[in-house]
């Protein structure tokens, strides 16, 4: 009997042959490492670029977005659960869809991107780095949204092939991140950071949970280690909580709270912090730090108008606003 | 107290009711447990409605 040691994410599971790691999908098969829903995703959707959300990266666009089973955080509050906390074989679907056949559809949609979303797309890691070469080499951009709970090495290697990643801080608390989601916060400030440097676009959601992080001292800490190492113009997205899955006992996030932790984070230096899941707020729009022109105007997801000159820029400023914008 | 005296047909017609009862009864406790296929439905791309609505975050 061969035990495998999977080096892919902070959790180093040893998993003993026939056995599963701590995601439910990567297996020891014969003593060989092997994700069992490699081609098997079992959500596919065409979403705006907002719903990533991406927000500063090719907005108004069609984003091919897929996602297998499992998981390697186990957040109280997963929206997704019922994809992210089972193994494939739960699943009461799956698609069969190798890397070449997920881009020949994307682009048989008129999809520009691909996203690797909704679960955990570092569980199905070999999965979305052989899509994401074919999609490199056939023109489209691939797009990453993940909790960041990853070892360096593997983000390293896949980093050259993202092109925008939306990465979760789920809170600036080690606490929190081990009772809500069993994972630890250093690994995530990690990817963070190996992400900037790669030079992936990035953005990051927060999502704020009433009592468990939407303190302001903690807003205040997240955004100022943003500000000095990611740079002020990290968007950040303060997403409301909704009551799911094993936290259902308490209430959605005050929009009043969304509010106050947008004005702290602004006050401490980022420029571009955004509100999420609030539909018709005026925080889903972006606005020019110079002089405030409202710049593109979003209700939800969806782009109503967009001002912004063909270089980026600030049409009265002429104040260049970083994105990647075509 | 006084004996109620049941006919012969009407009793025979009681005790088929409560066999059938009886029957229905255990075939329902014992369907969950029958052997059935759970795994998932394998479906090609072509049969995948890419603009269906969800609620998947992200």
């Amino acid at each position: 009997m061969t035990a495998v040691a999977c080096e892919l994410c902070p959790r180093r599971c040893v998993i003993p042959e026939g056995g599963a790691g701590d995601c439910r999908i990567r297996v020891n098969l014969g003593g060989k490492l092997r994700a069992t829903t490699y081609g098997r995703p079992s959500a596919i959707h065409i979403d705006p670029m907002e719903k990533k959300p991406l927000f500063h990266f090719h907005p108004g666009t069609s984003v091919f977005s897929i996602a297998t089973a499992g998981c390697n955080l186990h957040c109280l509050n997963c929206q997704n659960w019922q994809l992210s906390q089972r193994g494939g074989e739960e699943m009461e679907q799956i698609y069969r869809a190798d890397p070449p056949e997920v881009v020949k559809a994307a682009k048989e949609q008129g999809c520009e991107s691909l996203a690797y979303t909704y679960s955990d797309p570092v569980v199905f890691y070999e999965y979305v780095y052989d899509t994401s070469e074919i999609a490199r080499r056939e023109g489209l951009n691939n797009t990453y949204h993940s909790a960041g709970y990853i070892n360096p090495k593997p983000l390293r290697r896949l980093s050259r092939l993202l092109d925008a990643s939306n990465t979760d801080l789920k809170a600036f608390d080690d606490g929190f991140y081990r009772r809500v989601t069993g994972a630890t916060l250093q690994p995530v400030l990690d990817t963070l950071v190996t992400l900037r440097q790669e030079g992936v676009w990035l953005e990051v959601t927060n999502l704020v949970i009433p009592t468990l992080n939407d303190d302001l001292a903690m807003i205040r800490r997240m955004a100022g280690w943003m500000r000095d190492e990611l740079g002020p113009d990290t968007p950040l997205h303060l997403s409301r909580f909704q009551p799911q899955y094993r936290m259902r006992n308490l209430p959605p996030t005050p929009v009043e709270a969304l509010d106050r932790a947008r004005r702290e984070a602004l006050d401490v230096g980022l420029h571009y912090v955004y509100i999420g899941n609030v539909p018709g707020h005026e925080a889903n729009s972006t606005y020019c730090p110079s002089d405030g022109t409202l710049l593109i105007r979003r209700v939800g997801f969806m782009v109503v108008e967009n001002k912004l000159t063909a270089e980026g820029c600030c049409p009265t400023c002429k104040q260049r606003i970083p994105g990647v914008w075509k | 107290m006084k004996t109620e005296h049941v006919r012969a047909g009407k009793q025979l017609g009681r005790r088929r009711f409560l066999a059938l009862l009886g029957g229905l009864g255990a075939a329902g406790a014992a369907y969950p447990l029958l052997p059935r296929d759970r795994r998932p439905r394998e479906l090609s791309l072509r049969e995948a409605d890419f603009y269906r609505p969800h609620d998947h975050a992200g």
